[in-house]
């Protein structure tokens, strides 16, 4: 197996106020990899500690315990920092500047020629549909479009790891559809995507691994296949539903266009295609339910003390 | 490069800066002021004597260079301190800092963009310089490199000093400091004749702060038809390797202080 990109060993942060023993720990103890070309989403609410995680791989924030490597390095390492693209929450930019002047800016910080870029720059405007605003201040940008001009700014060196955090917050649908689409391409082209967002559907449709923090504790962490195939429910298709039998009572039952929908829970399916079939109902098909990121998500958050 | 493209987006976003413009705005407003009251001597002096009213412009000349010269200093260290802590407050310090980008670098880019700004602002003032003195009616006969070289180490030192502050508080606080550490500056110079301080608080806070005094330019300024003070190529390189090596002790530690602070959006 390919070395991890990103590495967090049993990683604590304790901010402490000055002059006060007063402390609060944002991370305890979290443990995670993230293997080259996967993408990797970074879940948990408000507060989870999932911004101070971020700030630590990218070396803003020092842990207070434990190690983070990114490609091997310790974060902030310039040798790592080549091949990191980041989008910071809310991203903010040098408002005088116009979007081809920003780029050739961070072209320059990554030591680079902006002069021998050729066409990286016009096609990367293209790339996020900011093309025909080169000549517009950033100052004058809507929410969405400085979140696109940040995903270029991100990409702009050709960066191996992707670091996102809520790349699409304060875009409309389809500014959330454009930048779903700009991270489908960026999987295709086998780049490792670190990703943090509250758009829990979308994360779905692209992420392959995922890891959800609570309280600045991990909850879980692992395959997103695997973790939604876990499904607690299976759906059994019939073409009518006897009114007496027992399981019933714990049952969901719809109706559907060629039937009844019913929903019981995994232990009492053959219980219950078993009671119908002894009916005399005819059942058309039975399928596993696989749960949805959110439900996974919702379930390992509200837990009573789950993350304590 | 990196250095230099992070200098030069300093000083962009300097001239564009409110605060800035505003400072540079009411510092005019003064100078008009003292301009009404020089042009007013002027006219003054054809009618009554002459060799008086020389005495009375003269000063004033003297005093609207010095108004210029501290208002520099005062501008040098709200930018330098502006200029780091605007970045941390939009958080545009993040994704400067996600680029393969040293910490002291971007320390080194923000204090070398506000010595351009500090040296645009130099040649204005020398220009100016040259302009009131024409406009009382005298010459300025001190050497330009003076002018230019003696302000230009004082502006480093203050701002590097406002680095330093702002890396650990807010850019105001860091500023009031400043303000503070020039007139204690001024008040521990040996040419003042202050009583109130004790002489043992006075001579170690002569050691301690950065003498304005002798990085002031105007101890050479001669607006008359007297030829340059006598001073040695000693005198000025002890002077100007004094206020580099205060301007870098300064440098330093900010980018001692930086290194280990953690980044967020203020």
């Amino acid at each position: 197996m390919a070395a991890a990109v990103i590495e967090f060993q049993h990683v604590t942060k304790v901010y402490k106020r000055l002059f006060s023993e007063e402390k609060l720990a944002a991370l305890s103890d979290v443990s995670f990899e993230s293997a080259p070309g996967q993408v990797c989403a970074f879940l948990g609410p408000n507060g989870a500690g999932k911004t101070t995680s971020i700030s630590i791989l990218m070396g803003f924030f020092f842990a207070s315990s434990g190690e983070v490597r990114v490609f091997g390095y310790p974060p902030g390492d310039l040798r790592a920092k080549k091949q990191i693209g980041f989008l910071p929450e809310n991203f903010a930019f040098h408002k005088f500047l116009t979007a081809p002047k920003l780029l050739r800016f961070h072209l320059q910080l990554a030591g680079r020629n902006p002069a021998a870029a050729g066409s990286l720059i016009p096609e990367l405007l293209a790339k996020v549909k900011l093309n025909g605003y080169e000549n517009l201040k950033i100052g004058k940008y809507s929410r969405g479009m400085v979140q696109r001009l940040g995903i270029a700014q991100a990409l702009l060196c050709n960066p191996q790891l992707v670091v996102l955090d809520e790349p699409t917050s304060g875009l409309d649908p389809a500014g959330r559809r454009e930048v779903l689409q700009l991270l489908g391409q960026m999987k295709a082209e086998g780049k490792t995507i670190f990703i943090s967002s509250h758009i829990l559907p979308e994360v779905e449709q692209i992420a392959d691994h995922v890891i959800i923090i609570n309280r600045g504790k991990m909850v879980r962490s692992g395959r997103l296949r695997d973790l939604l195939a876990a499904g607690r429910q299976v759906e059994i298709l019939a073409d009518r539903v006897p009114e007496d039998l027992p399981w019933l009572r714990t049952a969901t039952v719809e109706p559907a266009p060629r039937g009844v929908r019913i929903l019981v829970d995994v232990a009492g399916k053959r219980e219950a295609v078993e009671s119908l079939w002894a009916a005399g109902c005819d059942v058309i098909a039975m399928t596993p339910l696989r749960s949805t990121l959110e439900e996974l998500f919702l379930k390992e958050v509200d837990q009573p003390g789950g993350a304590q | 490069m990196k250095v230099r493209a992070i200098a030069l987006n300093t000083f962009s976003g300097l001239v564009r800066n409110k605060i800035i413009i505003l400072f540079c705005a009411g510092c005019i407003c003064i100078l008009l002021l003292m301009l009404t009251s020089l042009l007013a001597m002027r006219n003054l002096r054809a009618a009554q004597n002459a060799e008086r009213m020389q005495m009375m412009v003269l000063p004033l000349i003297a005093g609207m260079m010095t108004f210029i010269s501290g208002f520099g200093s005062l501008l040098a260290a709200w930018s330098a301190a502006d200029a780091v802590a605007s970045e941390m407050r939009a958080g545009t310090v993040l994704a400067v800092l996600a680029r393969p980008v040293r910490r002291w670098e971007f320390l080194l880019g923000k204090f070398l963009g506000v010595q351009l700004l500090m040296f645009v602002f130099v040649l204005i003032m020398l220009g100016l310089n040259y302009l009131l003195a024409w406009i009382g009616g005298a010459t300025i006969s001190t050497n330009p490199w003076v002018l230019i070289v003696y302000p230009m180490v004082r502006y480093a030192v203050y701002s590097a000093l406002g680095m330093l502050l702002v890396t650990v508080m807010h850019p105001i606080v860091a500023f009031c400091i400043v303000l503070v550490v020039m007139i204690g500056a001024g008040l521990v110079a040996p040419n003042n004749p202050q009583t109130f301080m004790p002489e043992w608080l006075r001579t170690g806070l002569f050691y301690v702060l950065p003498s304005s005094n002798l990085l002031s330019e105007t101890r050479f300024l001669t607006i008359t038809r007297a030829t340059l003070r006598a001073a040695t190529w000693t005198d000025h390189a002890t002077a100007l390797v004094y206020g580099l090596d205060y301007a870098l002790v300064c440098f330093v530690l900010a980018a001692w202080i930086f290194r280990s602070r953690s980044l967020s959006r203020d």
